[in-house]
């Protein structure tokens, strides 16, 4: 039951991520769901399930964009480490730790990017747009990151409720 | 202590197990570039009816707010005057690019290339997963012709390139990724250049000579050089151009002539042996 959750919920929001939010965010500006999951799971998830979560959904993420296959799993997988290597240091509840910790998330996704666009694939990217796209991405992701964060948290809380003997030994 | 060193080596095993992993896979990806890798032809293939069932939800309720909650039938009038506006633009610009085909070519009137290349009209079902990478998916794959490298338009001028085929979808890479290049040159004075693109709405022509004659509002138009994109095809206006003297092109900004941030219909122009 809890693989079939999960297997719904990583369907559902790849799909909010590949159609409505370009709807609801026409500019150049999008939120990057799968980021937010890779940091939740690194930081929620037990043992070293994070680390795996966060690298599968950065594979899927590489096979649903014009990217190289293995960037996304890099920096998704990157970000999931680190959230699970320091998860029991920090604490990332409120609005502020939340926001601050998907900003530095997203910085760092979108460097190993670009860094594997110009270096690997011979793209041009301008130093500004670079700067000022990747600090924007970094603040829009920090600000429904907490609204997300909660929502995950209400659906744990949901599905230990109905399932409890099943979900709390894995997740 | 124990504890914190197995913890340590955890780290860095995940560690180097995922750079490992994802230097194999930007192995593959760059090793097996002209085929479609089957993993990720299964996941879009997964995820294809899911997108095609989403878009439709979403364009239901944009339409209902859009026709009939703000703009009763104003909107759908102005959709209609706009898509007729397109047509007319397009015939236009069909009509100047044979003018100066005839004007060029006018004592070779043995061979005028009629282009009946065959077409496919696919719905845009999703965009790219990340920001950073500009690409569609549309609902047409290898069942219907589709295949990698065939050039994507639309009535206003080109859209994109097909980077990856499955069955029943294809990813589109839209000419505004920084990864794009089409070989262009401008409508009226013919000199050529190519339009990359920046990772933003515009566009950039590079390679234009400094001594060129490029002003604000100049038509660019595909070359069909570089065997992606048929010659004559609209890419977009120039909307900025700077130039400085001690460099050798001059900075040309393009846009595109097609709203990427808003395409909902495409037409893939097939290979003609496949068309028939």
């Amino acid at each position: 039951m809890n693989y079939l959750a999960l297997i719904i919920a990583l369907v559902f929001l790849f799909s909010i991520q590949t159609t409505f939010l370009r709807i609801v965010f026409p500019g150049n500006v999008v939120p990057d769901l799968i980021l937010i999951v890779a940091v939740y799971s690194g930081i929620h998830l037990k043992k070293n399930r994070g680390v795996w979560l966060a690298a599968l959904v950065g594979f899927l993420q590489d096979c649903l964009s014009g990217a190289l296959l293995g960037v996304n799993f890099l920096s998704k997988g990157l970000v999931g480490l680190f959230f699970c290597s320091i998860k029991d240091k920090i604490i990332v509840q409120g609005i502020l730790p939340i926001g601050f910790f998907i900003f530095v998330a997203s910085v760092v996704d979108g460097m190993i990017y670009f860094m594997s666009m110009v270096s690997l694939l011979g793209g041009q990217v301008k130093v500004d747009f670079l700067f000022s796209s990747i600090i924007l991405f970094g603040v829009c992701n920090a600000v429904i990151a907490p609204s997300l964060f909660y929502m995950f948290d209400k659906v744990r809380q949901w599905l230990h409720s109905k399932f409890p003997t099943q979900l709390l030994k894995s997740i | 202590m124990p504890y914190r060193r197995s913890q340590g080596k955890y780290f860095v095993s995940f560690l180097v197990g995922i750079f490992m992993l994802s230097l194999v896979l930007m192995t593959v990806n760059a090793r097996y570039d002209k085929v479609n890798l089957f993993f990720e032809s299964m996941v879009v293939w997964f995820f294809s009816p899911v997108q095609s069932f989403f878009t439709t939800a979403t364009d239901s309720i944009t339409d209902v707010f859009d026709h009939y909650f703000f703009l009763v039938r104003t909107s759908s009038e102005n959709g209609r005057l706009l898509n007729e506006l397109d047509r007319l633009s397009k015939k236009n610009n069909e009509l100047l690019e044979r003018n100066k085909f005839l004007e060029r070519s006018a004592n070779l009137t043995e061979f005028i290339d009629e282009d009946e290349r065959p077409f496919v009209v696919a719905k845009v079902i999703g965009y790219g997963a990340t920001q950073w990478s500009k690409v569609i998916f549309i609902n047409r794959g290898t069942d219907d012709n589709v295949e990698k490298n065939l050039s994507v338009v639309t009535d206003a001028g080109v859209v994109g390139h097909v980077i990856h085929a499955s069955l029943k979808s294809s990813k589109v890479l839209l000419i505004t990724d920084s990864r794009s290049a089409v070989d262009s040159l401008f409508q009226e004075t013919r000199k050529s250049g190519i339009t990359v693109g920046t990772g933003d709405d515009i566009c950039e022509m590079k390679f234009v000579p400094i001594s060129a004659k490029v002003s604000v509002g100049d038509n660019v138009v595909s070359s069909g050089l570089g065997g992606v994109f048929p010659k004559g095809l609209m890419v977009g206006t120039v909307v900025g151009v700077v130039k400085q003297d001690h460099e050798l092109f001059q900075n040309i900004r393009v846009a595109t002539s097609v709203d990427l941030s808003n395409v909902e219909e495409v037409i893939v122009l097939l290979s003609k042996q496949e068309g028939g």
